[in-house]
Order: structure tokens, then C-alpha cells, then sequence
């Protein structure tokens, strides 16, 4: 099922048939998303699944349902703030299990993939505000209504925070890129 | 760096987003222009290159079904603990109505005896126990209390804990 005809769905009927369409569709991005902003994958799955609780619980707050992504990912940021939040509030000491070397391997990988990437890599040199907007932009392929409703901005800031991210990294990525010829105005 | 072109105008021309005639005028300035031309060129490589790099993260970072499914379980485990909570509270405001009629009581006759009224309204009603009181068997229990109240507390005190017992 589409998308957009999941989500419609879902806040017609609030079933639990219809939300296990939308969690098929939406707990990978929002967990990509934790994944991207530097959670270890088990934060990530822990976040994701309280994201999607969440937008069982209050779907009602969404007034418009073209806007549901960018509702779904200002849940998400939300739940990163307080993440966030309670790791400075607390001291944590983690005991580790061994884990198997199948899912050691697994788990590494991903995070691997997160944090080694170019893309990761990039991210590095933008400012928070920044680099939410690029992971949305580009990876979540977020409109620019949607990105103003995920954020709280206006469509103006949304459009000048993005040029900004695209003008700091124009720079390196140029310098980095093998494809550097010129190209024919569009 | 302006030219006579916004930022706005530069993201939206990148975007393809710019009308005709804004769009014919950034492309027509760059013909003439070389410092706009390299950015336009770093830009939109940059864009593209972004927007490769965001395809690769939807390629590598995708899920397996098993994760899949071992999430929706753990939502939808928090869900029934939700909807249970939520049943809750009627057999707790039960409990409440109970310490209610209780106190209603306790001045009229003493505590203890409050209470024992209560254990005897509970035995001849369709619950049989204090513990088996619900919402269900609250009526049947209420009219028994109020009769054994006219007893011990007379016709005003009985008239009490019946309006006392209404949810």
C-alpha cells in the first residue's frame, strides 16, 4: 500500500490492522533516522518504538493528514531531545552481555554504516540545526512543507537553513569529488 | 556574492523550483558571469551528490523483516499495557466508592460497624464479597447498603449513602 493511502487510512479508522500498515512503512525511517543522529542501534529501536507509540496514541493531533511525515518526524526529534535529556541527567553504567559474533557482526556494521559514511561523514562538519535538515532532506526525501511542519520553522527558514548546510559542504565535496566537470545549464 | 540573485532564487533554481522568468534571468547571468557559473556548478554537484549519498543510506540502513517485526511486537505490547491501564481505573474508582461510603458511614455509627455493613451489603448482594464489588453489581450492592443503613443510621443516614453510592 502507498504511503500516503496507509496514512489516510490509519487516521480514518485507527485500527490496529491499519497501524500495522503504517509501522511497515515508517519504523525503518524513523529508526534510519536515530541511526543518522549517532544512537547506538538498540537506542535507535528503543526510540523508533516509542515514536510509533506515540503516533498511536495521539494521531488525533494531526490536523493535516499531507503533513503526517513531517508530524511523524517532529515526534521523533522530540523524542531525541528528551533522549538526550536524561543522558545528562544521569550517570549510566552498562553491563554488557557477549553477544553472539553473528549479531556482534550485524550490529557493527550498521553502526558502522551510520557513523563511517561519507554522508556521516559530511554531517560532521554542519551545524545540529543543520544536519537535521540535510538527514531529512536527503535521506528521509522530506518536501519543504513537510521539513517546516518536522521542525516548527517557517518554509523561508527551512529553504535558507538548507542552502546554507548545501554552500558549507559545496566546498569540501567539490574538493573530494572525482566527477568535477562541467555541466550543461539545465 | 549576490548578482542580483537571491539566496532563495539560487536554492530554488537548484530545487527546479523558480518560475520561467526568474529562471531565464539566473541562466541568462550565467552565461556572462564565471563566478556564478562555478557555483552553480559546485552547488549542483553538491545537490546531486547529497541526494546519491541519501539513496545510499536508504540502501544500507534498511531494515531486515525480523527487526521489523520484533518492533511492532514491542508496540504493540506497550499498546495492551496502555489499554489495561486504561480498564483499570473503573476497578479502582470501585475502591474508592467503597472508602467513600465507609467514611459516609463512620460517623453514624463507628467505624468497624461502617465496615462491617459494608462485608454484610456485599454477602446478600449478586457480588457475595467486598472484593467482588464492580460496576456491574454496584446497584444490587448499594440498595442492600441503604437498607441496612435505615437500620443503623435511620431514614436521613440511609438517604446519604445512597446519594453517596451514585457514580
Amino acid at each position: 500500500m502507498e504511503e500516503k493511502q496507509a496514512i489516510e487510512l490509519f487516521l480514518q479508522t485507527r485500527s490496529e490492522e491499519s497501524f500495522c500498515t503504517l509501522f511497515e512503512l515508517f519504523y525503518a525511517r524513523v529508526r534510519r533516522y536515530f541511526l543518522l543522529r549517532g544512537l547506538e542501534t538498540s537506542t535507535a529501536e528503543e526510540l523508533a518504538q516509542n515514536v510509533l507509540f506515540i503516533v498511536y496514541q495521539k494521531a488525533g493531533d494531526v490536523r493535516e493528514k499531507e503533513l503526517f511525515q513531517g508530524w511523524l518526524f517532529k515526534v521523533a526529534k522530540n523524542e531525541l531531545l528528551r533522549h538526550w535529556r536524561r543522558q545528562r541527567s544521569r550517570n549510566e553504567i552498562a553491563w554488557f552481555e557477549p553477544l553472539s559474533d553473528e549479531l556482534t557482526e550485524r550490529l557493527t556494521t550498521e553502526m558502522e554504516i551510520a557513523r563511517n559514511s561519507d554522508f556521516a561523514e559530511w554531517l560532521r562538519y554542519l551545524e545540529p540545526s543543520e544536519r537535521e535538515i540535510v538527514i531529512l532532506r536527503f535521506v528521509e526525501e522530506l518536501n519543504y512543507e513537510e521539513l517546516a511542519a518536522a521542525l516548527d520553522i517557517p518554509i523561508g527558514t527551512v529553504k535558507w537553513r538548507l542552502f546554507n548546510a548545501k554552500k558549507k559542504l559545496s566546498a569540501i565535496i567539490t574538493a573530494s569529488s572525482p566527477d568535477n566537470r562541467t555541466r550543461r545549464i539545465n | 556574492m549576490n548578482h542580483g540573485i537571491s539566496e532563495k532564487e539560487w536554492n530554488d533554481y537548484l530545487e527546479g523550483q523558480l518560475d520561467d522568468e526568474s529562471r531565464d534571468r539566473v541562466e541568462a547571468h550565467m552565461i556572462g558571469c564565471l563566478t556564478c557559473w562555478t557555483f552553480h556548478e559546485q552547488m549542483a554537484l553538491m545537490n546531486h551528490a547529497l541526494r546519491r549519498a541519501g539513496e545510499e543510506m536508504r540502501i544500507s540502513l534498511a531494515l531486515q523483516d525480523e527487526k521489523l517485526y520484533d518492533g511492532m511486537r514491542g508496540v504493540f505490547a506497550r499498546i495492551q499495557e496502555m489499554e489495561q491501564d486504561a480498564a483499570a481505573p473503573s476497578q479502582n474508582s470501585i475502591q474508592q466508592r467503597l472508602s467513600e461510603l465507609a467514611a459516609v458511614m463512620a460517623p453514624m455509627c463507628g467505624a468497624l460497624t461502617a465496615l462491617e455493613a459494608l462485608r454484610a451489603a456485599a454477602r446478600v448482594s449478586p457480588a457475595h464479597s467486598l472484593e467482588r464489588v464492580n460496576a456491574d453489581n454496584w446497584t444490587p450492592f448499594l440498595t442492600s447498603l441503604t437498607s441496612i443503613a435505615t437500620v443503623m443510621c435511620g431514614e436521613t443516614g440511609a438517604h446519604l449513602v445512597w446519594e453517596s453510592g451514585q457514580f
